[in-house]
């Protein structure tokens, strides 16, 4: 009987341990294969977070190019190195925790620099390169994916680095990681790059107000550089920061945007309505200049003021304290008498207040920029561009304290060819009856437009101005 | 004598036993036998499902980061079922080298000549989807993928593609629900210019 027993007990124990031993087998097949899976998703994750932290690199970059366009202090590229090199513009290296990755290091390196390719002859405006590698560290062993293009799309550096200060060297890793490049570059957005654009409310309460564009440094958008209602285009972009914009029923060519907000009287537009807008204009400062013509120093009857043909020397700046102009009185703003190419800038400390007949004239061949402090009250017609052309007559409002109130009012005027940007100021342009056409760009705190003012915005006025923001025009991911 | 019965009689009883005992212990034995032989083939019917699912889903994964790397830096898209091309900026020059961008007058930049570019194709043909780069040779990205359906709905400044294979878990066929199941979305935001529509960048 004990060896009955001890026969059958063997025989359960070889099939125990057969059965155990395929099980085993599968376990560990099964283990396996799960093992090498789970990795790959794991570095997949980590590829997928490198390529944001990447991303970030061009965001950080593009903040401190913002930050230099601000009036001075404004702290721009501080806590970056400018390592040597060709047109190195700045160089980080950040390490921020990852909050998708529980607190996983993750590196950022950017290296911004301004090859002299990236200039525009037009108007000297630099482009700038973005180049930047997320990294981040791969958990787990130093194992590739069972399959070739996984590693060939997946660049893992396992154990060898392939970037270094954003160029392609080699080097040795003590623990495994994921880095991606990216190269982008940016080029600067004019202050001028919507027809109206406002900080707060944007109010066009006559239905029949038009906005639409031209572009008049292209013959089949305007005729003879002005704009020409058969060529109409439809860029006359309105966009606010705030949450209301006011149509009125205007028939406006162009696309709206808020920010989260709505759009009231919206049947006449032939864009699209966007709630996702949001530029933060950038404050006009006082110039800070070191010498300017010494008189006038204030206009308050006929005067004339002569422009230089060199932009930016002592001959072409006036400091005004106010401009006033009354009755008949004219501020004319002399060029060479064939009309070739001068320039005018007037720093207006005070208000610029133009009642009646009086005039502020701006000669053949003049560009003209006015930064003013205070409040402007234009009435008739009280500016006259010979130009006509936008681009020609730019007022820059520098932005008041938060405590004060300060305005722009256009009244009663037929024609106004000028850019206005003023993002501190309230803007209203008003009268001007059916036959009222402001040509060019607002920028107001808000903006409020009455009494039949038609508006045809120049898309030329996006590539002159001065700089309000930088675009992303190009990007590229560098997978060798 | 009554000895010597019970010592015949207990033979038989044992023999009888025997008899039924082996039938019955044949029986528990080919029951725990179908039993095990059902499970382990249901084991690896399902490991072998598990396994098929799991590198199906793989090559998806990677067909869709393939072509969302592309897409990312694509300037013109055409799409179609199952074959879409993509042209990205002629990054590098002939020895592999970036290039520094030259303006293009319009807002925009270029790299290399003016109007170049490279061109990508993805292409599902005998059962293997491929990506081929200008004339270089065709990468397979994924084999046995008769099953595999790519779609690219292009919508100006967003590309989703769409990628669902048949997977068998069962042996009548999946379901139409459970191929569904197997769809794999990718929505890319094109970050730069299209050349091929007026379109912006973000």
């Amino acid at each position: 009987m004990r060896r009955q027993h001890s026969t059958k007990a063997g025989s359960v124990l070889v099939w125990t341990v057969v059965v155990i031993a395929i099980l085993s087998l599968i376990a560990v097949e099964t283990l396996r294969l799960v093992t090498a899976k789970y990795q790959n998703a794991l570095q997949t994750s980590t590829w997928q977070e490198a390529l944001l932290a990447a991303e970030s690199g061009i965001d950080l970059a593009i903040v401190e190019l913002r930050k230099s366009l601000y009036p001075a202090p404004n702290h721009a590229w501080e806590g970056w190195n400018n390592p040597p090199g060709n047109e190195v513009t700045g160089y980080e290296l950040t390490t921020v925790p990852n909050a998708g990755l529980d607190g996983t290091p993750m590196t950022i390196e950017t290296n911004v620099d301004a090859p002299s390719q990236l200039i525009d002859p037009t108007n000297w405006w630099q482009y700038y390169r973005i180049r930047t590698v997320g990294t981040i560290p791969i958990t787990g062993p130093a194992r590739a994916s069972d399959n070739p293009q996984d590693t060939k799309l997946r660049r893992l550096s396992l154990h060898w680095e392939r970037f270094t200060n954003g160029i392609l060297t080699p080097h040795l890793l003590t623990a495994p990681q994921v880095s991606r490049r990216i190269e982008a570059i940016v080029r600067p957005v004019s202050s001028f790059d919507q027809a109206i654009m406002s900080v707060g409310v944007v109010d066009l309460t006559n239905q029949n107000i038009v906005v639409d564009s031209y572009d008049s440094s292209d013959s089949t958008k305007s005729t003879n550089g002005l704009y020409d209602p058969a060529k109409r285009q439809q860029n006359g972009d309105i966009a606010t920061d705030g949450q209301l914009i006011e149509a009125g029923n205007a028939q406006i060519y162009g696309d709206v945007a808020t920010n989260a907000g709505t759009v009231s009287g919206a049947a006449n537009i032939t864009g699209v309505e966007r709630t996702d807008f949001y530029q933060e204009p950038i404050p006009v400062g006082a110039p800070s200049w070191s010498s300017w013509n010494a008189s006038p120093s204030s206009v308050t009857g006929t005067t004339t003021i002569t422009a230089s043909a060199t932009k930016g020397s002592a001959a072409s700046r006036y400091v005004l304290t106010s401009v006033s102009l009354s009755g008949s009185k004219t501020l004319t703003v002399a060029g060479n008498p064939d009309g070739s190419q001068t320039y005018v800038e007037i720093y207006v400390t005070g208000d610029i207040s133009v009642s009646g007949t009086g005039q502020i004239v701006v000669q053949p061949g003049v560009t003209a920029t006015i930064y003013f402090a205070g409040n402007v009250d234009i009435t008739g017609n009280g500016v006259l561009n010979s130009n006509n052309q936008p681009g020609d007559l730019m007022l820059y409002g520098i932005q008041p304290p938060t405590t004060s109130s300060e305005h722009v009012n256009f009244g009663g005027n037929s024609q106004i060819t000028a850019s206005i940007y003023a993002p501190g100021h309230d803007v209203t342009v008003n009268g001007g009856g059916t036959n009222g056409h402001v040509y060019g760009s607002i920028v107001g705190k808000t903006v409020t437009m009455t009494g039949v003012s038609n508006l045809h915005y120049d898309e030329r006025l996006g590539s002159t101005g001065v700089i309000n923001n930088y675009k992303i025009v190009s990007w590229f991911e560098d997978n060798r | 004598m009554v000895t010597l019965f019970r010592h015949r009689s207990l033979p038989k009883i044992q023999g009888g036993y025997a008899i039924s005992e082996l039938i019955v212990s044949t029986s528990i034995f080919c029951s725990i036998s179908l039993g095990l032989l059902m499970g382990f083939t249901s084991l690896e019917r399902n490991y072998a499902a598990t396994s098929d699912f799991s590198l199906n889903h793989a090559d998806e994964m990677r067909i869709s980061d393939y072509m969302a790397m592309d897409l990312r830096r694509a300037i013109a898209i055409q799409a179609a079922r199952n074959d879409t091309t993509i042209f990205i900026p002629a990054y590098y020059d002939q020895t592999g080298t970036p290039q520094t961008p030259t303006l293009d007058g319009q807002g925009g930049v270029f790299y290399g000549a003016s109007g170049t570019s490279v061109r990508v194709h993805y292409y599902l043909m005998a059962g293997t989807i491929y990506r081929q780069q200008d004339s270089a040779p065709a990468l397979p990205l994924a084999v046995h993928v008769q099953d595999f359906v790519f779609d690219v709905t292009d919508a100006g400044k967003v590309v989703t593609t769409h990628i669902t294979f048949n997977p068998t878990f069962n042996s009548s066929g999946a379901s139409a629900a459970a191929t569904t199941a197997t769809a794999f979305y990718n929505t890319t935001l094109l970050r730069n210019s299209r050349t091929d529509i007026q379109s912006s960048v973000y």
